[in-house]
């Protein structure tokens, strides 16, 4: 009887503290786990942009702050174009490249062109740090690919960020879609993050869910001197409505695109918001399930300049807070 | 008698008969009477044989009109060996005892009558009541004089810079005048062509720099008789006197209202101000409480101080009434035209209401929770009680009067002081001023008015004693009209 109480409590234990480490061992996700999205999306680059990717590569920063000393990793799950996950286009034929990039020309701030928001232009920016390419490998299937280990000194730093590395992922043949998600991970085997890092892009194509419950979040930062927003979205495929929430903004509901098409809206910024991050939700239409909708993602302040999204959200998710206002009002 | 000049002193010869029957009436309605409300006193500076008219408060002391001698080697008179009347002014030495009258003097001292008069609202400005031909025909005797109003500057005891009022005539009587408190209206008798009959009220509007045309006050307040003393007090009040019938006898003094565009039917002071001689002249301070008359009810024309016991603030709030209604509103959902959700509220006193921004009213004060539940319209979910809110709803903290805001002459009503909401007042006194010079007290009283008009109530409550004797005291006011 004894022997079978230590054990129940011995197994509660280990639930108990594997519930408490489980978010550790996630690693730097992206996508974030607030983000609830499944996987990032890149095409081929004979795929049509009808299928959700509008220029069949993606840019992803990694920043490491200042004070981490150590060497780290860069993961990625399911790399390959083929097996379990990846979206096929007749027979799988597609080749992605992966490649990291550190050292000067990385930084977004000071190298406009390595966000990577316009084709041909140079997003391939700062020095070559690793690179691979992946093409139907079962070996890769459902598992991960490390790159690794890296220098933090090898990045560019940035005062506000740390030390910034890039990924960059390009569908260079066929026209599939991979569907894949970095970690960045102090451990080339487990993904353990790395404190206080964090990953941002500007232009965020991934997959939608494909169940009419799961919502999607992904959570630009509103940087100082923003007024308003520009938010543009690509080959929503009409599927359901995307909800601005903030602190100060229960939902607002923006326009969505439909088929290989942009939409834009226009969304003002309180003072308060600046600093802080919004949450964008991504709601599916409810009725007949739009499956496998991949969709893009921008945003500009402004002036035209592009607003980071994070995969983990500065200052955390933002919470609406209703405000009840009651003032007295003469009797009709 | 009071100076009344020429077509003035006529008028109340006519009249005599009249006065003479409500005379006979007086004991009767004596009779009627409560205690009166004020206590009048002859002023020590009122000379025997001499008339001292038509006080005017200044601050420490009293202008008054009077045919008194100032030397004893001349006594100036008229042409019938009347006296001449002159200003002066007096001090008061203590609170009980006053200085010797000091002649306040002008070019028309000992020349011609002066006084009645006025102080505007500066303080040096004097209007007062002279004659308006000044010249060789006035010394003619069988000339007769008619009365102006001037304006004047008053420097210590001097009157200067003498000019007069455009809307002098030599072919009738202009004087009394009083100014209001602020400067805007010039209020004077006459008995200039087209009025209701005898001396009748006037007020000119002071506008661009000048007196407009004088306006009659109409025959709510002017009568057949004679109406002149008009008195303009701050509280809005026009007090004037009146030989008309229906008074206590002779002059009387009366008060009258502007309410809504339309002066009130003049109520009579009570008993003893009012008395079966003439009684005119009437002022008082701001509160009421005391001021000054003048009568001939004793051997000549004298001052009266007269010392109200009835109780009227003259800075009392006036009554706000209670309110239970409210807007609540999602402060950030009514930035924005359109949103995907749906506000609905509970009340916490069982109602509900649909929308960013809804009103509700409340029955009464209490304690009410606020619950706001959001339907997002897109996912159909329903956050309950996504905020919530107490809402103390309380009356507002005052003396309450809770009457009817109109009733009818002869008609008994209620006046409830138990709304009053004065948290840790412990209150000892609920004193009602009906606003016609009546009075009761207790937290429910009923009250019958004998004539129409707009009344300001006042409510006066005050505590017991506290530690240290402070007595605390709050008065709240409302008008309430009665019709006949």
């Amino acid at each position: 009887m004894k022997f079978d109480k230590k054990i129940y409590t011995l197994i509660l234990s280990l639930c108990l503290s594997w519930l408490f480490m489980a978010p550790r061992l996630l690693g730097q996700p992206v996508p974030g786990k607030d983000e609830n999205i499944t996987f990032l999306v890149t095409f081929g680059k004979l795929g049509e942009t009808s299928w959700g990717d509008d220029d069949f590569y993606q840019v992803w920063f990694f920043a490491i702050p200042r004070d981490f000393t150590q060497q780290f990793y860069i993961r990625i799950f399911d790399p390959d174009t083929g097996g379990e996950h990846d979206e096929i286009q007749g027979e799988f034929n597609t080749r992605s490249l992966f490649s990291v990039y550190g050292g000067q020309g990385v930084d977004p701030d000071r190298n406009e062109d390595s966000k990577g928001l316009h084709n041909g232009l140079n997003y391939k920016g700062g020095n070559l740090l690793a690179s691979r390419v992946f093409g139907g490998e079962p070996r890769y299937d459902n598992k991960y690919f490390t790159f690794g280990p890296f220098n933090p000194a090898a990045g560019d730093f940035n005062s506000k960020w740390g030390y910034i590395f890039k990924i960059v992922c390009e569908g260079i043949s066929g026209d599939d879609g991979n569907l894949y998600r970095y970690y960045l991970s102090r451990d080339p085997e487990n993904n353990i993050p790395i404190e206080g890092a964090n990953a941002f892009t500007y232009e965020y194509t991934f997959r939608m869910w494909n169940d009419f419950k799961s919502v999607a979040h992904i959570y630009p930062y509103i940087d100082t001197g923003v007024i308003y927003i520009r938010l543009r979205d690509f080959d929503w495929d009409n599927d359901g409505h995307i909800l601005v929430v903030s602190r100060y903004k229960q939902g607002i509901d923006a326009p969505i695109s439909n088929e290989d098409d942009w939409a834009e809206s226009r969304i003002a910024i309180e003072p308060p918001e600046v600093g802080s991050s919004l949450d964008f939700q991504f709601h599916k239409r409810q009725g007949e399930l739009v499956k496998n909708n991949n969709v893009v993602v921008t945003l500009e302040n402004q002036r035209g300049d592009a607003l980071q999204f994070f995969s983990s959200p500065i200052g955390g998710v933002p919470v609406y807070q209703a405000s009840i206002v009651v003032r007295k009002v003469k009797p009709k | 008698m009071p100076q009344i000049p020429g077509i003035f002193r006529s008028m109340l010869k006519k009249n005599l008969y009249i006065i003479i029957f409500f005379l006979t009436l007086s004991p009767v309605m004596v009779s009627a009477q409560q205690p009166s409300v004020y206590q009048v006193t002859r002023m020590s500076f009122s000379s025997g044989p001499y008339s001292e008219i038509s006080p005017v408060m200044v601050n420490d002391g009293v202008i008054f009109c009077s045919d008194r001698r100032t030397t004893g080697i001349r006594s100036r008179t008229t042409f019938e060996d009347k006296r001449l009347y002159n200003i002066f002014i007096i001090e008061r030495r203590d609170t009980s005892d006053w200085r010797k009258p000091v002649e306040i003097k002008s070019e028309r001292s000992f020349l011609f009558n002066n006084g009645p008069l006025c102080l505007a609202p500066d303080g040096r400005t004097v209007y007062f009541t002279s004659e308006v031909e000044t010249g060789k025909v006035t010394k003619k005797k069988n000339f007769v004089n008619h009365s102006g109003i001037f304006i004047t500057d008053l420097s210590g005891t001097t009157l200067s810079s003498m000019r007069p009022f455009q809307y002098n005539n030599t072919q009738y009587e202009v004087g009394h005048p009083s100014v209001s408190s602020d400067g805007k209206y010039l209020f004077f008798a006459s008995d200039m062509p087209g009025g209701q009959g005898g001396s009748d009220l006037y007020y000119c509007e002071w506008i661009n720099g000048q007196w407009s045309t004088p306006v009659n006050l109409g025959p709510k307040v002017n009568s057949s008789a004679s109406e002149n003393y008009p008195f303009m007090h701050p509280s809005g009040r026009l007090y004037f006197s009146s030989n008309r019938p229906g008074g206590k006898g002779r002059l009387d003094v009366y008060y009258t209202m502007l309410t809504m565009g339309s002066w009130d039917t003049p109520s009579l002071l009570p008993e003893p101000i009012n008395s079966p001689s003439d009684d005119f002249a009437f002022v008082a301070d701001d509160n009421l409480q005391t001021g000054y008359f003048s009568s001939n009810r004793g051997s000549s024309d004298d001052i009266y101080n007269f010392a109200s016991t009835i109780i009227r603030k003259s800075s009392c709030e006036t009554l706000v009434p209670n309110n239970y209604c409210y807007e609540f509103l999602e402060e950030n959902a009514v930035k924005w035209d359109t949103l995907p959700f749906r506000y609905e509220w509970k009340f916490g006193d069982g109602d509900r209401g649909i929308g960013a921004t809804v009103e509700h009213c409340y029955m009464g004060p209490g304690q009410y929770l606020i619950q706001l539940d959001v339907v997002n319209l897109i996912t159909k979910e329903v956050m309950y009680n996504e905020k919530t809110y107490n809402l103390l709803v309380t009356d507002v903290e005052q003396p309450y009067i809770s009457c009817p805001d109109q009733g009818a002459v002869g008609q008994r009503m209620r006046f409830s002081a138990d709304s009053t909401n004065l948290p840790g007042w412990n209150i000892d006194r609920y004193y009602w001023n009906f606003g016609d010079e009546t009075i009761a007290i207790g937290k429910e009283v009923d009250k019958t008015y004998l004539r129409p008009g707009t009344y300001n109530i006042q409510l006066i409550v005050s505590t017991v004693p506290e530690p240290g004797g402070v007595v605390r005291e709050a008065c709240v006011c409302k008008n309430i009209i009665i019709i006949r």
